[in-house]
């Protein structure tokens, strides 16, 4: 028993010991420094710089002047931006739910299909749009969905349907680009829940139907949980990436009409870039930036009663 | 502290941070020192800013560059395309390009964005320069109407060097017109006339009968003109007669000309203004006019072109423009914009600005007048893609292969129509055309223009008091 122990205390020692004891840290480093490099200049560095700027006021062209708090104060008062939250929010909410939903309805659908050609066929169709430059694909859906020449109301002409105002009606608006952004974005939760289905041990699934569960019942049950860490995992990329929804908006609808669709990023875009206001600008991305740690963070702590990790 | 080193003498994680805290603090220094040197560009080169396509502009550089060697053998020119959908896109990228520390030395750049430059001191006042050079230019200025003048001026100071400009008349469909039976407009047609011009063309299915787009320049601010109002108080600066008593002296067109447009407190939720906005309305609700895009108008020209839509606010540039869309020569024509309470047109105008930062401005001074010169029109601007700011290029000739057949209309809006304004584009432009897109579309879609127009003014409160 004692050479037993012995020898697991030996392994464990060895799986813990830091690879630079095998001389291998230099190229480990070396691997990792590219990246390390890249995220630095384009994310941390920007994100440091972005705090400073906002307590100054800046055009671009005259001096930076230290104002304090004062763009975060101006921010709480100004009710267009604060609704561009609230708009941004409800979308993002509103492709999160569609986005999960549709992926996992579709994996579990494919996942069903034994040819593996078809599963492949099928995960490249799904996974085609994402691979698509998302500019191209909204000024594309631009025009399918123009009121007066779009090709959708053509054809809902034809069934005798009049032209329904796509993008120029505030709810309508925000409705096209939550299905275009799901649309688009889709593949990817697709994707992770193909692989993550297909991980189930059959042996669970395979004594959950000798316990006589249905498929809804085996899908709820059993799948749901055993890959509810790769459903929180694509929730938390997915809220991400809507929250920073910017694209599709700003190229159909140009935030419009109204503010119906004007997100954050289209406010910070306006406010810095529009209205040469950079510090102000600045100051909006680091509260959106708060916004989505702080919404991370909280699903993460549900994370803790909902995600079963095996 | 119980972690396991890595052996002497190999690299450290310490050693790497520190390696790369130098690699980007000597990033940074270079960065530092490619704003510090001469920010508009190498010795040997003359930059130019134009708001287009990269094709187009690398096209107009090869053409430009044998005058240009001619001015300073060995000297490169080099145009920079900028594109976006309106000029406040423009604008925006420009400034970024400034920030950026490449800023040109030449900018070509419309009303939207003269007093922006000008307020921010980016580009020089040609002032002395003109004078310098009065005898030579004594021609250029007699071509040119001294309103396009008056618009390139602020505060006193001439800023550019206008060469066209667009003013917002009406286009229509020739063939949509004799179809609907309507006897093509009058200059003096009234805007009852157009209203009913409309109804007649809305009976075809599929046909708008008027359409138009969302933006500060030949939008709902057309009818806003016509109606005797606008978004700002209109004033003018002091100024200015160092110019007019010399380039334009005895010109009746140049009486009461000053120092540039003043643009005031907005008036964006006036009586007139609330009513030119419930006019589109109103045309929207009648089945008149569709919902409108924001945007440049390069869609509606489309539009236009495939016989979709009868009617629609354009300038010069429509010429070219329906050409380009494949209209035949006749199947358009132009009349003036019709008459509410007055028959104010509103127009937009575009020149040459030389910045501050350039180390090349008597060049750039040189370059600008070989611009504007009568020859140098066609190299920048072929196919009547705009219309020459020069009335003696404005004639039958230009428009013969492309139409329209009453193309002097274009400039006949400045001659006849002395009340023709600028667009007001005031040193916060940018922020008054986000608002006003932002509230028209918002009017448009709920109905309401006073709403709109009352949080367009607050906005517009808001940004003259930031700017």
């Amino acid at each position: 028993m004692a050479v037993v122990t012995a020898e697991v205390r030996n392994t464990v020692v060895k799986r813990h010991r830091h690879p630079a004891a095998h001389g291998e840290a230099p190229f480990g480093f070396a691997m990792i420094a590219l990246s390390v490099l890249f995220v630095a200049v384009f994310t941390a560095i920007p994100i440091v710089a972005s705090l400073g700027l906002s307590f100054f006021s800046w055009d671009v062209i005259s001096t930076p002047e230290f104002v304090g708090l004062e763009n975060y104060q101006r921010l709480l008062h100004d009710g267009p931006v604060l609704k561009s939250f609230g708009v941004t929010l409800g979308m993002a909410v509103a492709i999160v739910v569609l986005q999960l939903v549709l992926g996992l309805g579709l994996a579990v659908l494919v996942n069903q299909r034994r040819l593996i050609w078809v599963r492949t066929a099928f995960r490249t169709a799904f996974y085609l749009p994402l691979l698509a430059s998302t500019a191209a694909v909204s000024i594309f859906m631009g025009y399918l969905f123009d009121y007066k020449f779009g090709v959708v109301n053509y054809y809902l002409g034809l069934l005798g349907i009049p032209n329904v105002p796509w993008l120029t009606s505030g709810f309508a608006a925000a409705t096209t680009i939550v299905l275009i952004a799901v649309w688009q974005q889709v593949g990817f939760t697709f994707v992770l829940f193909v692989a993550s289905l297909m991980s189930v041990p059959t042996d669970v699934l395979e004594a959950a139907q000798i316990d006589g569960a249905g498929p809804l019942r085996t899908l709820f049950r059993i799948k749901v949980p055993l890959i509810s860490p790769t459903i929180l995992f694509a929730a938390v990329v997915a809220l991400i990436n809507a929250m920073q929804l910017f694209d599709q908006p700003y190229i159909m609808t140009k935030g419009g009409p109204g503010s119906a669709t004007t997100t954050v990023t289209i406010s910070m875009y306006q406010k810095g870039f529009q209205n040469l206001q950079f510090g102000y600008g600045s100051a909006i991305a680091i509260v959106l930036l708060a916004a989505i740690l702080v919404i991370t963070g909280l699903q993460f702590l549900a994370a803790r009663k909902l995600v079963f990790y095996r | 502290m119980t972690g396991i080193h890595p052996p002497g003498g190999s690299f450290t994680r310490r050693t790497l941070l520190r390696a790369g805290a130098g690699g980007l603090g000597l990033a940074a220094l270079a960065d530092l020192a490619a704003c510090s040197n001469d920010s508009s560009g190498s010795s040997k080169s003359l930059k130019m800013l134009y708001f287009g396509e990269q094709a187009q502009a690398t096209q107009l550089q090869n053409r430009l560059q044998p005058q240009i060697s001619r001015l300073d053998p060995g000297m490169k020119f080099e145009i920079s395309a900028i594109n976006g959908t309106d000029w406040n896109d423009f604008l925006a990228k420009v400034l970024t390009q400034i920030a950026a520390g490449t800023p040109p030395d030449i900018i070509s750049v419309a009303t939207e964005g003269l007093q922006l430059m000008a307020s921010k001191e980016l580009a020089i006042p040609l002032d002395d320069y003109v004078t310098r050079d009065l005898d030579a230019l004594k021609e250029y200025f007699a071509d040119i109407h001294p309103a396009l003048v008056e618009s390139m001026m602020y505060q006193g100071h001439l800023w550019e060097l206008p060469d066209s400009f667009n003013a917002g008349n009406m286009f229509y469909s020739t063939g949509l017109f004799q179809r609907a039976g309507v006897v093509p407009p009058t200059p003096d047609w009234t805007l009852d006339d157009f209203e009913t011009a409309a109804t007649r063309i809305a009976r075809f299915q599929g046909i708008n009968a008027f359409g138009w787009v969302v933006r500060l320049w030949g939008s709902w601010t057309s009818f806003m003109y016509a109606n005797n109002a606008n978004l700002l108080e209109e004033g003018k600066y002091d100024g200015g007669d160092w110019l007019w008593s010399k380039a334009y002296a005895g010109d009746a067109a140049a009486a009461g000309r000053k120092g540039g447009w003043k643009w005031g407190a907005p008036t964006a939720n006036s009586e007139a203004t609330v009513e030119a906005l419930d006019y589109m309305i109103e045309l929207t609700r009648k089945g008149l006019s569709p919902s409108p895009d924001v945007g440049g108008g390069g869609t509606l020209q489309g539009l236009f072109a495939s016989n979709r839509i009868g009617m629609s606010i354009g300038g010069g540039f429509w010429a070219g423009g329906l050409t380009n869309a494949g209209m035949k020569n006749g199947s358009f024509d132009v009349t003036m914009f019709p008459r509410w309470k007055s028959q104010r047109h509103l127009f937009g105008a575009g020149g040459y600005a030389i910045f501050k930062s350039s180390k090349k401005k008597d060049l750039a001074w040189e370059v600008l007048k070989l611009l504007v010169k009568p020859d140098s029109f066609d190299l920048v601007f072929p196919g009547n893609v705009t219309t020459p700011g020069r009335k003696s290029l404005v004639t039958a000739a230009r428009y013969a292969k492309t139409g329209p057949k009453h193309w002097s209309v274009f400039y006949d809006t400045l001659t006849e129509h002395p009340d023709t304004a600028p667009i007001p584009a005031p040193p916060y432009y940018n922020a008054l055309a986000t608002a006003l897109n932002q509230r028209t579309t918002e009017a448009i879609s709920s109905g309401k223009a006073k709403a709109a127009l009352d949080g367009l003014q607050s906005d517009l409160e808001k940004a003259a008091g930031a700017g």
